[in-house]
């Protein structure tokens, strides 16, 4: 919807970096062009099946339907915010479709994609957005860890718990997202050095999406993020964040490898943020038209679409359906948005501590009286 | 079984106990395993418990915290060891955003059994960043509980309990008395450890002290004693939550009462528990609560510490001004 | 039913306050759903489409497009009809910007609300009570779990077991119920811990640091006072009133010298008797000196007759005949003042009190319906009723249930003095000692027999009038005991 806003001088692009946020760039893994096209790459060999394949378009088609959703309802202030995920989803799909059911993901706070694929309920995301809790879903039994709003906190998080599955002798790997502006934070490379040193089996997912707010890629790093890895001593790989065929190829390779015990891997999933930081940002006042419309050309979900109907592995029912579907979700989340109740008053004071101290309990208890004195209070 | 013990060796009995008692209990600190920790606390525990249950981390305490949450979260039970209170920092965002959050913010889900060592408080001749006092930025953050012990026995049980509790603690020793002896009866029992304890019966002035103040104030007291003044000392043992009813029950007699801590003065655990007490003591006060604290500087060098630090003579001012109103 | 909502133009980029609608994109009568695009706008920086918050059907177009509109201004009306629609749109802006809902936008809630200056209202009495209970840690304070502290194990180590080895949890929990227990682990390097010591020492007295402070420098020593305040607190009335009652509270400590009687049974009772009377009846007293020496030669005349052989004929037998006998003409002194029903009860029979000295104190016993009795039968009564007080053994419905009474302080050698009714009562006499007292006697100087009689009454039942008259009545009856027949 955002058109172009004034020019403005974005930042000095690095000595010999050539338009770093625009979408060709060297060394990135595909294995679905923007087109749709079906191409091979030497290192990432990708058995799928026609089931998945739709399955994988499903995934995705249903993922944005919820973003475009949580989205309009944020505009229409049933939210307090809303982090989309627009131009993310195979991104965030294709990662999540490879975690085993015994792995463990820990998420930002844009990962709606990958929530998805462990089955956690939108309504238990938008809980978080409309602030009624901190995240609704159970991280151990979805696998999924609550989402974490300090920047990085959760790769250090990933690693220990990677570091609990090596103790245990599972064989298992977590998966830790992080964003591009992520990775300047100390906490972040001090979870790579830990993974390194412990070879702990955990791999970091990076969705480069070009922005931190406003802050370009090229203020975060000097070099292409998947080449910190060799700094660290591990394997680093980039992959067209936009093909779910490629990502989901990379992440489960190195997911295996972490499992078996070859240590971490970051996987710099090449991307883009479609839409704003979060839905009060506006985005032209830092970027160009240009490179959104640059964009609009990889779409995710547009080429797998192109695939599956020019294959014929889809028609135009089965897309018609995923449709039907979107939009019976989308009245579902809409409904369940607006008749979430209010979390109730004494939630402040409940589970602060897994045991209750005396003071604590005393607060309640005033709490609670003060709350009772007021008119029309239940 | 009674023995003699310092603080550090109760410390390194208690935590081996704990070791032996739980195999999800993971040590991790710098400089632990191979050499046994700079204070040798953790002396001889990586050659019996092995380098998986003792780590030696890189020098990162955000990342020995930031790991010890996601050991939480697996179902261990983290150790961890800050070197000194002065570096505590780095590990400030992972203990204040992430460890004391978790539980509220997943409901119960994702507890934090950590327990988080630091040696504390000055008095040992160091250099800058050594000899801090930060309990206040724990004991103000909810979803942390902070301890201090004073004795070996309170070390030797109070490192088990704490590593046995479901939430997080931050367990402060207090370094410069890391080699005083007291008897540890090891075949005993306890008593609880988020409580405080009368040290020393008196009638005149209750003092409270935790950590290495303890002791301050208890020679303070017999030097009291001589002037015919009775003190009655207490060793508040917990710094949050605190337990003060027994606090409160001395004040209702004694009607004085003096605070002592290394930490400075201001927004210092004494602002807290004066409060506390002249609103629940109000008709028993003959005395306002004072407070005996370092200067609000930063810790001198070593050549100023005992300028610095309150001492027996600075208590018993204190003493004397609250018997003088 | 129709249902009409209103979608007003929101400001859609950088606080801009205007913006031009350049086309339409629906028409009315169209079925729009949400996030439809329902019109193209311009503003000064871009054309954006805006997307229905509703779905309905559209039913105006409020602005002709070309026309610039103000944010905020309503430009399309639908009705949404059904109950799947939508919340009244916010018209949420970006950073900075207030939308409709009356929140700032931020970039990362809802944005900050105004607030009113102004209290909530409040329910009465729970809440004011909830508001009265101040913060307060109490001794035993309940911790929302129970008493005392959080119960964890059911039962605390017996010392002699040998530990579980559970680690310190298990071994800490259980001493938590036992959290008084003394310490078993003496302190290292000091002198040997005593222990929370129950009982050492008393409770400081309770008092706010001024009103001690006020103590302090008026000398008054705290731990003698009692405190009037909630919980026993000292107030600074407590204070002056200490100070104005040397020996006024219970901790009192003796001067030397000095002794302390506790105030007790008869005593007790006889004080607050008398002052629930003086301070609730107003009373008044009229005075009469009387020439008895008739009387007092009738008295010995009697004393010989054989119906009062045996009986004791004290001067206290021939006041209370006159007493009764005035009574009689005037019926008025013996009632009482019923405050409950705001009633003068008017007694019919004349319980008359006596009022006796005894070892354990004054008790007024009555002499039931006394103006019934003859003169022998009410020495007889007044005799009996003498020896029973001063035997110590009156009983309560002996004291119970009087209506008038006299008190003789002539047996102490007193003339006369100002006496308290008994409570309940309406009058009382009191009579001196009988002397030789040089008197007009038949127009000369004589030696006659005088006494004093003293009456007190409450001045609510009995006014100036009916008292002096009965006291005159009585005087005469005393002085010229044969005017008795007229009576």
């Amino acid at each position: 919807m955002s058109t172009l806003s004034q020019a403005t001088e974005v930042v000095d692009p690095v000595p010999g970096a050539d338009a770093p946020h625009l979408p060709d760039q060297p060394d990135l893994v595909q294995l679905l062009t923007p087109e749709g096209e079906r191409v091979e790459h030497p290192d990432y060999a990708l058995e799928v099946s026609e089931e998945e394949l739709r399955s994988l378009y499903r995934d995705l088609a249903l993922v944005r339907r919820w973003d475009v959703e949580a989205t309009a309802l944020q505009r229409q202030g049933e939210l307090g915010i809303w982090a989309s995920l627009l131009g993310q989803e195979a991104a965030q799909v294709g990662a999540g479709r490879a975690l085993a059911a015994d792995d463990m993901a820990f998420p930002t706070y844009r990962e709606h994609g990958v929530a998805w694929t462990r089955g956690v309920d939108p309504l238990h995301v938008i809980s978080m957005f409309r602030g009624v809790d901190q995240g609704g879903w159970d991280p151990v039994a979805t696998g999924f860890n609550l989402y974490t709003v300090v920047i990085g906190a959760q790769t250090l998080h990933a690693t220990g718990y990677a570091m609990g599955m090596q103790r245990d002798g599972a064989e298992s790997a977590a998966l830790a997202f992080l964003g591009d502006g992520a990775t300047s934070q100390g906490e972040v490379n001090e979870a790579m050095i830990w993974a390194a040193t412990f070879s702990a089996p955990v791999v970091f997912f990076c969705q480069n999406n070009q922005y931190a707010i406003s802050v370009p890629i090229e203020r975060q790093s000097r070099v292409p993020l998947y080449r910190r890895a060799d700094g660290f001593g591990f394997p680093g790989v980039r992959v067209d964040g936009n093909d779910v065929l490629a990502v989901l190829a990379v992440t489960r390779a190195a997911l295996a490898a972490a499992r078996e015990g070859q240590g971490p891997t970051f996987i710099e999933a090449f991307t883009y943020r479609m839409g704003a930081h979060t839905t009060s940002d506006d985005p032209t006042r830092y970027r160009l038209a240009s490179e959104l419309e640059e964009w609009k050309l990889r779409d995710p979900i547009a080429r797998l679409k192109a695939h599956l109907s020019r294959s014929g592995i889809a028609d135009a029912d089965f897309f018609a359906a995923v449709d039907a579907e979107g939009d019976e979700l989308a009245v579902r989340i809409r409904r369940g948005t607006l008749e979430m109740p209010d979390p109730a008053p004494t939630e402040i004071f409940d589970h602060v501590y897994a045991e209750q101290t005396p003071e604590l309990a005393r607060q309640r208890a005033e709490f609670v009286s003060y709350h009772a004195s007021f008119e029309g209070e239940q | 079984m009674t023995e003699t013990l310092t603080i550090g060796k109760a410390l390194n009995l208690g935590l081996r106990r704990a070791m032996e008692d739980d195999a999800k209990v993971v040590l991790m600190g710098e400089d632990i395993g191979k050499l046994g920790g700079v204070f040798r606390i953790t002396d001889g525990l990586q050659k019996d418990f092995g380098e998986a249950r003792v780590v030696d981390t890189p020098l990162a305490e955000a990342g020995i915290l930031g790991t010890a949450v996601g050991l939480a979260m697996r179902g261990y039970r983290p150790v961890c060891e800050i070197q000194f209170d002065g570096f505590v920092f780095p590990a400030y965002n992972q203990i204040v955003t992430q460890v004391a959050k978790l539980h509220a913010r997943s409901k119960g889900r994702l507890p934090m059994p950590i327990v988080i060592r630091i040696p504390f408080g000055g008095g040992i001749g160091a250099v800058e960043h050594h000899s801090e006092s930060p309990e206040a930025y724990f004991a103000h953050t909810s979803g942390l509980k902070v301890v201090a012990v004073s004795t070996p026995a309170d070390a030797y049980w109070g490192i088990q309990q704490a590593v046995a509790h479901p939430d997080p603690i931050v367990f402060l020793e207090p370094k410069r008395r890391y080699w005083e002896k007291g008897q540890v009866d090891t075949a005993g029992s306890s008593g609880p450890l988020f409580a405080s304890r009368v040290v020393r019966a008196g009638d005149d002035v209750t003092v409270l002290a935790y950590g290495p103040m303890v002791k301050t104030a208890l020679q303070a007291a017999e030097a009291a004693a001589e002037e015919g003044r009775s003190l009655e000392v207490i060793d508040l043992r917990t710094i949050s939550p605190l337990d003060l009813d027994p606090v409160y029950a001395s004040v209702r007699r004694t009607g004085r009462c003096v605070v002592v801590h290394e930490a400075p003065l201001t927004l210092g655990l004494g602002a807290e528990i004066a409060a506390r007490i002249t609103e629940t003591c109000f008709h028993s006060l003959e005395a306002p609560v004072l407070r005996v604290g370092g200067y609000d500087t930063p810790y001198p060098p070593s050549k100023l510490e005992e300028e610095y630090l309150p001492d027996l003579d600075r208590v018993l001012d204190a003493v004397d001004r609250s018997l003088g109103f | 039913m129709a249902d009409l909502r209103q979608f007003k133009l929101p400001d859609v980029g950088e606080g801009l306050t205007e913006g031009e609608i350049l086309s339409w994109l629906v028409a009315v009568g169209d079925t729009v759903t949400v996030n439809q695009p329902l019109c193209e706008v311009e503003t000064a920086k871009a054309a954006v489409e805006l997307p229905s918050p509703y779905a309905g059907t559209v039913t105006e177009l409020l602005f002709e497009p070309g026309t610039t509109v103000d944010v905020g201004a309503p430009i399309i009306t639908i009705d949404i009809g059904g109950d799947d629609a939508p919340a009244e749109p916010s018209g949420t802006g970006l950073i900075g910007e207030t939308g409709a809902n009356g929140r700032t936008a931020v970039l990362v809630g809802y944005g900050p609300r105004s607030t009113e200056a102004r209290r909530r209202p409040r329910t009465t009495g729970a809440g004011a009570a909830a508001r009265a209970t101040a913060p307060q840690v109490l001794p035993e304070a309940d911790y929302g779990s129970g008493t005392g502290r959080p119960p964890l194990l059911a039962t605390a180590p017996d010392a002699t077991v040998k530990p579980v080895r559970h680690g310190g949890l298990e071994t800490g929990r259980a001493a938590e119920a036992h959290v008084t227990a003394a310490d078993t682990q003496p302190a290292p390097t000091s002198s040997p811990v005593a222990g929370p010591v129950a009982g050492r020492g008393a409770l400081r007295p309770l008092a706010k640091p001024p009103v001690r402070k006020y103590a302090r420098d008026l000398g008054v020593d705290l731990d003698t006072v009692t405190g009037s305040g909630a919980g026993g607190v000292i107030t600074r009335a407590d204070v002056d009133a200490a100070r104005t009652t040397p020996r006024g509270a219970d901790m009192a400590v003796s001067a030397p010298g000095e002794q302390r009687i506790p105030v007790k049974g008869v005593r007790k009772h006889t004080a607050a008797a008398m002052v629930a009377s003086a301070f609730t009846a107003p009373h008044v007293t009229e005075f009469l000196t009387v020439d008895v020496t008739r009387t007092m030669k009738l008295r010995q005349r009697l004393a010989t007759r054989p119906e009062l052989a045996g009986v004791r004929i004290s001067p206290l037998l021939f006041v209370a005949k006159a007493l009764l006998l005035a009574a009689k003409k005037h019926p008025m002194v013996n009632s009482s003042w019923d405050e409950a029903a705001q009633e003068i009860v008017v007694h019919g029979a004349v319980n008359l009190g006596i009022a006796a000295a005894t070892p354990r104190g004054l008790v007024v016993p009555n002499v039931k319906d006394a103006g019934s009795l003859s003169l022998v039968e009410l020495a007889g009564a007044l005799a009996d009723l003498t020896a029973t007080a001063r035997a110590g053994r009156t009983s309560p419905a002996d004291m119970s249930g009087g209506t008038i009474t006299i008190t003789n302080v002539g047996v102490f050698g007193v003339d006369t003095g100002t006496p308290i009714l008994n409570p309940g009562e309406s009058a009382i006499l009191a009579f001196g000692a009988v002397r030789e007292m040089p008197w007009v006697h038949k127009g000369k100087i004589a030696v006659r027999q005088v006494t004093q009689l003293a009456l007190s009454f409450d001045h609510r039942i009995v006014d100036g009038e009916l008292g002096s008259r009965f006291l005159a009545d009585v005087g005469t009856l005393l002085h010229d005991p044969g005017v008795a027949l007229t009576f």
